[in-house]
């Protein structure tokens, strides 16, 4: 029983129909300790759910690369992750019709008291890559990462940069039909940025789907030829990438100018 | 009993085989992780419990000499007992963590949810085995061997395995939803240890009180690892059905109420 379960027959990529996702905002996820603790010890309600996404029905059709835009707290990345299929919905279905790769949160993974060599064969195996193509896929996944001569060192004291490039490297080995991606999808230096853009475009080319959540579309040198935009958990947009830039803009100076939302520049 | 096999072969068998590479790296990982950690690496292993039973058998056959626990001799019992004690006291905690340890692993991964609990059993599993040769030594030590109902010791390993498996799936899923979880385990644990019969055998205990006694499922377990070395044991079998019937019981119930929460686990890293 995998996480994702396949639909060889639909029409469509990708196909969510009416999903929503209620997520308890609480304890965890605002900290509070002690505090909240007491209240709830009292019989107070601490975790209130709240609606991130509600009613979405989108499709993504072959072939399509689109970006996911909104502002903070929009549930671009509970988008993603319904679409990879770790999260399930608590109304609607997400359906799929191909193997869909997850890159979301990838350097996390990594064990700090494992080599490069072994953590790759993990981070693979936990993208659903069997050892056997690991090896296969070894050798480029280090010279794109540059950790050739550092392959059966701990990857402990590399930089993050470096855990982003190799983690980059691995996603790209599963060459998946169809890629989720937040800012992951390009990482890295400016020469390896370059170099994520010219693969991310080659697989366009050759029919690989794309959704990415990002900030900066910018970064992405034309790959979208599609936007959604994220907000109130719903699609208020769904069009041209120059269209839903221009309704993100909006969104956040009207956000501003409310002053709800302090920290929207990064 | 053919559903219990059926949930059994899907839910365990299946799913371990199919995902055998990943969570053979997994396991290696975490066993070479507490390895690596101290000075004497897998020595620990051995003489943790065996320090343990020693203690244990000085204290109940030189200090308190005078009653007749559990049965002679002594000190090769509590080692057969202390292990798998170990293993599930080990299994229990360790489950309640399951999804606290490293949260970006489920964001991420395309695996089931269910591999992050195999995992955990399957190290407590093997560190299990590796401890095995404890054994060895309290036989040589108390020159003792076994009989032909030795045959039994691997069963108990498998329906141990599957008792830990529906437990930690339990206490895993719980312990998503309510981290408090954690706590309340570590107190029902020591409990159980002096309502198992890991010092005393089944047979010590009232006659009265050995059908309640036996709805711990660790009863039935222990009694099967003991019947190759003690066949009186065999005596107390209609004790070990109702423990195996609540084995599982409680595997069924994890299967169901990991599937129920799910998508709370999945949430909630």
């Amino acid at each position: 029983m995998a996480r994702q379960r396949l639909d060889p027959d639909l029409e469509s990529m990708l196909l969510f129909t009416d999903v929503g996702i209620n997520i308890l905002k609480g304890r965890r996820r605002q900290g509070g300790g002690r505090r909240h603790r007491l209240r709830r010890f009292v019989g107070e309600q601490s975790r209130t759910g709240s609606w991130v996404l509600r009613g979405v029905s989108t499709q993504i059709a072959a072939g399509e690369s689109v970006a996911v835009l909104g502002l903070k707290n929009s549930g671009r990345t509970e988008f993603l992750r319904l679409a990879a299929g770790t999260l399930i919905p608590d109304e609607g279905v997400v359906r799929r019709r191909a193997q869909v790769l997850p890159m979301i949160d990838l350097g996390r993974a990594f064990g700090r008291g494992f080599t490069v060599r072994q953590n790759i064969y993990l981070l693979g195996g936990l993208l659903g890559l069997t050892p056997d193509k690991v090896e296969s896929a070894l050798p480029e996944i280090v010279e794109t990462a540059r950790l050739a001569p550092n392959i059966d060192k701990y990857l402990r004291g590399a930089s993050a940069l470096t855990r982003q490039k190799l983690a980059w490297a691995i996603a790209m080995a599963v060459n998946a039909p169809v890629v989720v991606a937040d800012e992951m999808l390009v990482v890295g230096d400016v020469e390896f940025r370059k170099r994520c853009l010219a693969h991310a475009e080659r697989l366009r080319t050759a029919g690989t789907t794309f959704l990415v959540s990002t900030d900066v579309p910018r970064k992405f040198e034309g790959l979208f030829n599609r936007a959604i935009v994220l907000h109130n958990g719903g699609v208020v947009a769904d069009g041209a990438l120059a269209d839903g830039l221009a309704l993100l803009r909006e969104l956040r100076l009207a956000n501003t100018a409310a002053g709800t939302e302090k920290d929207d520049i990064r | 009993m053919w559903i219990p096999a059926a949930l059994a072969y899907r839910n365990g068998v299946r799913i371990i085989w199919e995902h055998r590479q990943v969570l053979r790296m997994l396991v290696l990982r975490d066993l070479q992780k507490q390895y690596t950690k101290f000075r004497l690496g897998y020595l620990w292993t051995l003489l943790e419990p065996l320090g343990m039973a020693l203690v244990l058998w000085f204290v109940f056959t030189q200090l308190l000499g005078g009653q007749k626990l559990g049965l002679q001799p002594y000190f090769l019992f509590i080692a057969v007992g202390i292990l798998p004690w170990w293993w599930f006291s080990r299994g229990v905690s360790r489950a309640a963590r399951t999804f606290r340890r490293n949260p970006a692993l489920l964001r991420m991964s395309v695996l089931p949810t269910k591999i992050w609990v195999i995992r955990v059993v399957l190290v407590a599993m093997a560190e299990y085995l590796l401890s095995l040769p404890v054994v060895l030594i309290a036989m040589l030590a108390t020159r003792t061997l076994p009989g032909p109902l030795i045959v039994l010791f691997p069963v108990a390993i498998i329906v141990q395995f599957f008792l830990m498996y529906g437990l930690a799936m339990l206490i895993a899923a719980g312990a998503a939803v309510i981290p408090d979880l954690a706590r309340i385990v570590r107190i029902v644990l020591r409990a159980t240890f002096y309502l198992s019969p890991v010092l005393y055998s089944i047979a010590n205990i009232p006659a009265g009180a050995q059908v309640i006694a036996a709805i711990n499922p660790l009863v039935g377990i222990l009694g099967l690892y003991r019947i190759g070395f003690w066949p009186t044991e065999i005596d107390s079998l209609p004790h070990y059905g109702i423990s195996l019937g609540v084995t599982v019981a409680i595997f069924i119930s994890g299967l169901v109420v990991f599937h129920r929460f799910e998508g709370r686990i999945l949430k909630e890293s």
